[in-house]
């Protein structure tokens, strides 16, 4: 039997476009009640309404299905955990997953794959082998580290993608990776990423086609803001409990401990912070300091329910299964979840963003003041909803405007952070960002006002 | 003895492992869950999704009622099976030793007798459970279930799912349900409008013109708005700014206070003007609860949410007729003395307005339920259900929500055809079984078509899998041709992992929210197409 291969192929709607599996024309099997896959195999005998004509029921999807595709599950946390479990249950039998926490107490009330006796372990190595006992014939292969760890090589093996991930950095990283693999030539190249994230009773499950839908990056400005405490409101006017938690965090703990990291996962360090806080608070006459308070405000913890993941992870897996299997149309590209007031749910096709950094081509127009200094414009680049960058470094094509390393360079372009970056750059002159934590680079177009 | 200096340790092992969904409901929310008791019938693939997010969090006991073995299908899509090794053994017993194993908290129960010999022999069984989940019941069955449990409204809420391949839908089933935190994402007004005395004085004696320039940027933007609007209010007849050039005029006078141009304090008073002119009154959806049936025939033994209502109502019908003050006050720009003697100030009148809410309750209701009330009160919702079945029993009511949501209505009318006709279904039958659902003369939906053909699927295209399904655009009994007759089932019993992972999650969401009496939980049916994933309510 050939080996599959995607093909892409432009649907009569015109940009949503489909990709199937092209496979010889296989027998048609009978199925036995007694089969383990016989609920899998109704949908993978028969092809239903909304089936790409492509479709070819029977052994060869069933084969490609078991024997051929290779996924990469990014997280074995509370969506990891579940995805595994579905991606098994499904009959994927070739699953990567990589993730690089280990198993703590607070991760029990969800994720489902582990034990009070694997705390501390790592997740990837705990979750793989607990699938492959509870599930005979599926082999799954942990990486017990960063996705960074990894290089196109790695992730080119890989028929699909999908990643349950608590972070934005890394699903930048995974998404901005996924698109610059594409290579026109090479229609393997193309590898679907399904991304799921769930905060409390909300989630959302999407599909992305790097370099055919939109990407991660297409989609930044839809972030919820994070709280950003101002220093001067911590340092001298702190109204909240959690002024007083992050002057104990930001202000106190590198005074009287230098350079000893903070562990938040350290009781310890959270004791510190939690009596450091109270004491504050107490001086001040604000009430509500507590230790949970205290532990989610240092660790920007994100409520999380085994029910929200379940409905968010199997989304993504029935993604993954249709797109591996052709056997149904699959989600456009975007669902969001709101479970907080009744079920409501919202399924839409979210656009590329023409000017999107890593999959779009064009520049963005940035309009700033004339009288921004540097500095000011870097705060500026780090605040922005669509661009959130941390730490850039700006250039344009023929200087260094500031970098962040090495020290040298560093230190030799910091005298421009007080310059006004009209000195700097010519009126709509090109200014490349980069930063270590993203793949890519952000190429601006700057209009002073 | 001092209350503020007393320093947590580390919190207990069990509030730890709880951490993450704490911080959704609280340790109300979970005493409630641990001490609930859950039903489940059988131990489909389906049914084992629901309980594993129901045991994880923590309920207090579950029971699986199902007299079935296991058979190498089920081991091979049910994740609380053990493959083959549990092939042939109990699957009641199987699935609770696999789900117990989730939570050394909860009690897990194996019932292997038959629904249908409990119904004839020991109704009384659901008694003493808080909640009853079905998963694919039989018609028959499941009517006299439904029947029993609404019986009584003190008998477990029902929880009804169906699921064939990529489709499924689920239904709750109960009397009332009453909601005191419903975790809106309202705030409650802070009433700048209808100023407190002690909030009134203490905003109108500050001297702004003499005041220290740093405390002058400190100034609260809600003091800073009682006070504009009294002075407004002395110079236009005691009438708030009106006309959008009263607005504008209000607007200036803020900004004409500052002593400096950057004073965010006041941009934070000019942003938030509107409140001086929106009049606080008692939000619209908790006056219709006003009028709710349990507030006429309140007595001594109706619940302590209608007393405290009822109590909640004669508070309204007082100066200034609105709900009782909020004590959260929201951040704002401020330093802390200025802040916290607000903070002070609201906190004292939201107490005083508690005691006056107090005095109107006739029965003692429990002080932490009184506290959660008033701190709620603008959230407060009440529900009230239907049996299961009862849309399916009046056919105008489905045939309106044909005509409103039609894709949804489509699913679910597809699903109760295909209960009423079994597991043998044919397009033909389902059509006809689905139409009898509708009154004379009202066409199926539009994708009643798509629906079914993921159950069956035309004789022509069992042979050849490469053409596409002809659309069948009004069906209807008389239009199927005869070469839709014969079919092939596609999914009409399948339980596909994937599908029973999704609803086993909305599922446990709505019953974790049934159980907790916190967020809203759905009081329609609410339908899932997991073909191009999208869900509906009708």
């Amino acid at each position: 039997m050939s080996p599959a291969v995607w093909t892409m192929d432009v649907f009569e709607k015109g940009n949503f476009v489909l990709l199937r599996l092209t496979l010889p024309l296989p027998p048609w099997p009978p199925t036995g009640r007694h089969d383990r896959y016989y609920d899998i195999d109704q949908i993978l005998n028969t092809p239903g309404p909304r089936t790409d004509p492509a479709f070819l029921a029977g052994d060869g999807v069933k084969d490609f299905l078991r024997n051929q595709a290779k996924i990469l599950v990014i997280g074995a946390g509370g969506l990891g955990c579940e995805i595994l479990a579905n991606l098994a249950l499904t009959g994927f039998k070739d699953i990567h997953v990589i993730d690089m926490d280990t198993i703590d107490i607070s991760n029990l009330n969800r994720q489902f794959l582990f034990r009070q006796k694997d705390v501390g372990q790592p997740k990837a190595t705990v979750a793989a082998e607990f699938i492959m006992k509870r599930v005979p014939g599926c082999k799954v292969t942990p990486y017990f580290g960063k996705i960074q760890d990894k290089d196109d090589d790695y992730y080119m093996q890989f028929n699909l993608v999908i990643c349950g991930l608590d972070s934005v950095e890394a699903r930048r990283w995974m998404s901005a990776t996924l698109v610059n693999l594409v290579d026109p030539e090479n229609p393997e190249s193309l590898k679907p990423l399904i991304d799921g994230g769930t905060e409390g009773f909300k989630g959302q499950a999407r599909v992305i086609l790097p370099t055919i839908t939109s990407c991660y990056e297409c989609s930044l400005d839809m972030l919820n803001k994070q709280t950003v405490f101002p220093i001067c409101t911590i340092a001298n006017t702190p109204r909240l409990p959690e002024h007083c938690i992050e002057w104990a965090s930001v202000l106190e703990w590198p005074r009287v401990h230098g350079d000893k990291p903070k562990d938040t996962d350290d009781p310890e360090h959270i004791g510190w912070l939690y009596t450091v806080a109270a004491a504050r608070a107490k001086e001040f006459n604000i009430e509500g300091v507590t230790w949970a308070l205290t532990q989610g405000v240092v660790k920007n913890i994100i409520p999380a329910i085994a029910s929200t993941n379940a409905i968010i992870a199997a989304s993504c897996c029935n993604e993954a299964f249709k797109i591996a299997t052709s056997s149904a149309a699959y989600l456009n590209n975007y669902f969001m979840l709101i479970g907080t007031d009744g079920v409501y749910s919202y399924t839409f096709e979210h656009e590329k963003r023409e000017d999107c950094p890593v999959c779009g081509g064009e520049s963005l127009d940035v309009s700033i003041s004339s009288e921004l200094t540097l500095e000011e414009f870097i705060d500026l680049l780090i605040e922005r909803q669509d661009i959130q960058i941390k730490k850039p470094s700006l250039s344009t094509p023929t200087t260094q405007l500031y970098l962040q390393a090495p020290p040298q360079l560093e230190e030799a372009t910091r005298p421009n952070l007080k310059k006004k970056v009209k000195e700097l750059v010519a009126q709509n002159g090109e200014v490349t960002v980069t930063s270590t934590s993203l793949p890519f680079s952000l190429s601006l177009r700057l209009r002073f006002t | 003895m001092s209350t503020s200096t007393a320093v947590e340790a580390q919190p207990d092992s069990k509030t730890r492992r709880y951490d993450r969904q704490l911080r959704l409901w609280a340790a109300s929310g979970q005493s409630a869950l641990e001490n609930s008791r859950l039903l489940v019938i059988s131990a489909s693939a389906t049914s084992t999704s629901i309980l594993k997010n129901l045991v994880l969090p923590g309920v207090g006991h579950f029971t699986i009622l199902d007299p079935a073995t296991v058979t190498p299908r089920d081991a091979g899509n049910n994740f609380f099976l053990e493959g083959e090794s549990s092939i042939g053994k109990s699957r009641a017993q199987e699935a609770v030793r696999l789900l117990a194993e989730l939570n050394d908290g909860v009690e897990g129960k194996a019932d292997t007798s038959s629904l249908e010999h409990i119904l004839d022999t020991n109704p009384a069984y659901f008694a003493s459970y808080t909640l009853v989940i079905a998963h694919n019941l039989e018609p028959k069955l499941l009517e006299r279930l439904s029947t029993l449990l609404w019986a009584d409204d003190t008998l477990p809420t029902l929880v009804v799912v169906n699921s064939a391949g990529f489709l499924g839908e689920f239904y709750i089933q109960f009397h009332e349900h009453t909601i005191i935190d419903s975790h809106s994402e309202t705030a409650p007004s802070l009433r700048i409008d209808k100023a407190f005395p002690a909030l009134y004085d203490y905003s109108t004696s500050l001297d702004f013109a003499s005041m220290d320039p740093t405390d002058h940027t400190h100034v609260p933007y809600v003091v800073i708005l009682v006070r504009a609007l009294a002075d407004w209010k002395a110079a236009h007849d005691g009438k708030p700014p009106q006309t959008a050039a009263d607005k504008k005029a209000f607007k200036e006078a803020i900004r004409g206070m500052q002593v400096k141009s950057d004073e965010e304090n006041f941009e934070e008073a000019e942003a938030q003007a509107y409140r001086c002119w929106t009049e606080t009154g008692v939000p619209s959806d908790i006056a219709a609860l006003f009028q709710d049936p349990q507030l006429s025939t309140l007595s001594p033994t109706s619940p302590p949410f209608f007393h405290l209502l009822e109590a909640l109502r004669r508070f309204t019908l007082e100066p200034p007729h609105t709900l009782p003050l909020t004590s959260t006050l929201p951040d704002m720009k401020a330093n802390t003395a200025s802040y916290i003697h607000l903070q002070k100030l609201y906190k004292t009148r939201a107490e005083e307005e508690k005691a006056i809410l107090k005095g109107f309750l006739s029965v003692p209701v429990d002080d932490v339920l009184v506290d959660s009330f008033v701190k709620n009160a603008h959230g407060l919702k009440v529900l009230r259900g239907k049996k299961y079945g009862t849309l399916n029993a009046d056919s105008a009511a489905l045939a309106s929500n044909v005509a409103s949501s039609s894709k949804a209505a489509a699913i679910h009318l597809a699903l109760s055809a295909l209960a009423a006709v079994g597991p043998q279904p044919t397009i033909e039958t389902l059509t006809v079984a689905a139409q009898a659902l509708l009154p004379p003369g009202t066409e199926l939906p539009e994708d009643f078509s798509d629906a079914v053909g993921e159950m069956c699927v035309p004789f022509v295209l069992c042979f050849s899998s490469v053409s596409p399904m002809p659309r069948v655009s009004s069906p209807n009994a008389d239009a199927v041709s005869p070469r839709f007759a014969h079919c092939s089932a596609r999914s009409p019993t399948a339980d596909l992992p994937n599908t029973a992972a999704f609803l086993g999650g909305l599922v446990a969401q709505e019953v974790i929210k049934m159980i907790t009496k916190q967020y809203v939980p759905i009081s329609s049916y609410c339908v899932v197409d997991l073909v191009e994933t999208w869900t509906g309510t009708i």
